[in-house]
């Protein structure tokens, strides 16, 4: 189980840091009324937001209603699931709403969720509480006018750490002081960050050398990842490569197709590749992110044991892309020049007149009268034409 | 209160050390408040111990070139509290006796 669930706090006090933000929201819950503002809590990830609206509403006897960044949260979804929940009250006892990440609502899968939030949060009939990592878009301007905003920042490092010592005690184990540190710093103030970095290395992550690909580039953890001497060490190297799961399929991707590899082996690879772009394109389209957490387990699928494969960057034979980019550079300025003359602008030229100019002078029924560089591009045309 | 930092457009006086800041400089402003500079803001700062209630002692600190005292949560822990037997315990005992949480 994960130590971030298992040692997920039971009361407010088992929470560190915010004290005041704590003791703010208490006060708003203990103080509610009918048509008092909103909460917005604001923070950035794992300091505790969800956790503490879950922990107060328990307290207090509220029935959560809670809706996170994997639902979709467009104006009919909202109405659906919050209409009820406001028009029954006395049916469903007391109930506390819950929005989760509502910074997050946006795009065409979320379409009018913002403005049918606000129109809920101008009469509110039960508490509402919500959740987001940042104030600062347009969008939130309305929701921080419609509520009031507690601030919650980061844990001190120290605090961090006394919290983390507190947890191996609790769980029999113990790690060196510098990776202790390390953990710290590099949760930046994120308590659930930091107990998943420390539980993978008790568990048995990157024992030898306490080095962590976070901070490598993916060059490193690509190679790494195909250098790797079991399966487990090769998914821990790409549960820490942080990066846009796009750009990750596209370097394994890109890795693939340019390395020396058996048709079996290539087309086994590009069959995975392929799984793992369908499952992000879907997650893209239905924006159903609680799915991303299986794009992992389907790229670890491409561990072969001393697979030959190392990270290219780009996605065509070099010769190729050579050519791409030299020869298209020296077309580009002929096609600039001549369509100068002709009056005509570069694309028409390039589509229109181009090919008939090369064919005229492979004809040797146009002379012109051009530099040695331009010449010289035209023969190529017509060589690589034949 | 909200400090945000901001490039100066018209030349003020840092409200902590009292000297100039110029035109085009990177400063804290509030609201009300006035300008100071980055570096006056973060030696201006020092967290609270939740424990014994006095300062946290942040200039000595093992982490005091990491942490952004201006942006994290205002209560640490001093290292004598710190390095005292069951001193999450402790913390959790005097946030409960100065703040008021609901009974569990």
């Amino acid at each position: 189980m994960m130590w971030s669930e298992k040692y997920r706090p039971k009361s407010l006090l088992e929470m560190i840091g915010n004290e005041e933000a704590k003791e703010s929201f208490v006060k708003w819950v203990a103080n509610w009324t009918r048509g008092a503002k909103p909460i917005l809590l604001v923070g950035p990830p794992g300091v505790g937001k969800t956790t503490m609206a879950l922990l107060v509403a328990k307290q207090f006897g509220y029935d959560l209603v809670s809706l996170n960044a994997s639902d979709v949260r467009n104006k009919q979804r909202l109405e659906e699931i919050l209409n009820p929940a406001l028009g029954n009250l006395g049916l469903l006892g007391k109930i506390m709403i819950f929005v989760d990440e509502v910074d997050g609502i946006h795009g065409r899968a979320d379409f009018g969720g913002v403005s049918a939030l606000l129109q809920i949060l101008k009469e509110p009939t039960v508490p509402i509480v919500l959740a987001a990592n940042s104030e600062s878009s347009d969008k939130m301007k309305d929701i921080r006018k419609a509520s009031v905003t507690i601030r919650m920042m980061p844990i001190p490092p120290r605090l961090l750490r006394l919290y983390l010592e507190s947890i191996l005690q609790k769980e029999g184990e113990s790690l060196r002081v510098g990776t202790l540190i390390k953990l710290v710093l590099d949760s930046r103030g994120d308590i659930r960050s930091m107990l998943n970095s420390a539980q993978a290395l008790v568990g048995g992550f990157e024992p030898q050398t306490e080095k962590s690909f976070e901070t490598t580039d993916v060059e490193s953890a690509v190679n790494a990842f195909f250098k790797a001497r079991s399966r487990d060490e090769a998914m821990a190297i790409l549960f820490s490569l942080r990066m846009d799961p796009q750009e990750k399929i596209n370097a394994f991707y890109s890795s693939i197709i340019t390395s020396h590899l058996s048709k079996n082996d290539m087309s086994e690879m590009l069959d995975i590749v392929s799984e793992a772009d369908i499952l992000y394109g879907r997650i893209m389209r239905e924006q159903q992110w609680r799915l991303l957490r299986y794009l992992d387990s389907i790229l670890v699928k491409l561990y072969r044991k001393d697979a030959a494969v190392r990270y290219s960057q780009y996605n065509l034979p070099w010769p190729l892309i050579t050519r791409l980019r030299w020869d298209g550079k020296a077309i580009k300025d002929l096609e600039t020049a001549l369509s100068r003359r002709m009056h005509v602008s570069r694309s028409s030229f390039a589509t229109f007149y181009l090919p008939y100019l090369l064919r005229c002078v492979k004809n040797k029924t146009l002379e012109m009268d051009l530099d040695p560089a331009q010449t010289e591009v035209i023969q190529k045309e017509l060589s690589s034409a034949k | 209160m909200s400090w945000r930092s901001i490039p100066m457009k018209f030349p003020g006086t840092c409200t902590v050390c009292k000297k100039k800041i110029e035109v085009g400089e990177v400063a804290l402003w509030a609201k009300g408040l006035g300008v100071k500079h980055q570096s006056c803001a973060e030696a201006d700062v020092e967290l609270d111990c939740a424990v014994c209630g006095g300062k946290a002692g942040c200039n000595q600190c093992e982490f005091m070139d990491d942490c952004d005292r201006t942006k994290v949560s205002q209560l640490c822990i001093c290292k004598k509290c710190y390095e005292a037997k069951d001193s999450i315990v402790l913390y959790r005992e005097a946030v409960s006796r100065n703040y008021k949480f609901p009974p569990q």
